[in-house]
């Protein structure tokens, strides 16, 4: 796990990690959100709507950043204060996606960091896209 | 960036009233020197942060965040801000 202070991120800063998106990661969404829609669950009804096979949750893909901020950037420190993400390819069990956040702003003021979210496939196809405010919790000094 | 440095501070309150209204989704919110987070409802800590760094960029300037914590109403931030502008 990272442990960036808010100074020592600048500008520009980029973390990326993979991730592969495994049947029983489809299990465990579903499990926790009780989300039983058959996309995500029923091959046939995938199927008919023109999809290679389950479509993998977009809130699962979407999950990702959550591990982008509070492991990569800036990892320990991390606090998530929004996230806004567009959807624009679906996400099949066997992807392997790269899970990238670029800094595209910072406000000293908060230590608020705005990063810019890319993930891409293994084809290199743009399947989600974002951008997350991130706060880097640090521990006041004593005067 | 600073920008201007002798802005009226009827145009300081009409800006802050754009970023009140942008932050608070809510076009015809009325905004006055008096107005405190007790008038509107969205006003919590997540969105004083929201209005602080839009008005930062607003206006090409950096809060002291002892400064913003002890913010009481509108007026006091306009304030804040016409200071900001002449210092």
């Amino acid at each position: 796990m990272n442990t960036y202070h808010y100074d020592e991120i600048a500008i520009g800063h980029t973390e990326s990690f993979e991730a592969l998106v495994k049947a029983e990661d489809m299990e465990s969404f579903k499990a926790i959100t009780g989300d039983i829609n058959p996309l995500h669950n029923d091959e046939t009804f995938a199927g008919d709507r023109g999809y290679e096979g389950r479509v993998v949750y977009g809130m699962l893909t979407a999950s990702y950043l959550s591990t982008l901020a509070g492991v990569y950037l800036p990892g320990e420190r991390s606090l998530i204060r929004s996230v806004s993400t567009k959807f624009y390819k679906a996400v099949f069990i066997g992807d392997r996606l790269t899970i990238e956040g670029k800094v595209s702003d910072k406000n000293d003021t908060f230590k608020l960091l705005t990063v810019k979210i890319n993930i891409k496939n293994q084809k290199g196809e743009k399947v989600l896209k974002g951008e997350m405010e991130i706060q880097v919790l640090e521990v006041e000094e004593n005067e | 960036m600073r920008m201007e440095n002798n802005m009226p501070r009827d145009e300081v309150m009409e800006k802050v009233t754009v970023i009140f209204r942008e932050v608070f989704d809510d076009d015809e919110l009325i905004i006055t020197d008096a107005t405190n987070s007790d008038d509107i409802e969205d006003w919590d800590s997540f969105e004083h942060i929201s209005l602080i760094v839009a008005m930062e960029k607003e206006f090409g300037m950096k809060f002291d965040i002892k400064e913003v914590n002890t913010l009481e109403n509108v007026g006091q931030m306009v304030d804040l801000i016409c200071r900001g502008l002449e210092g």
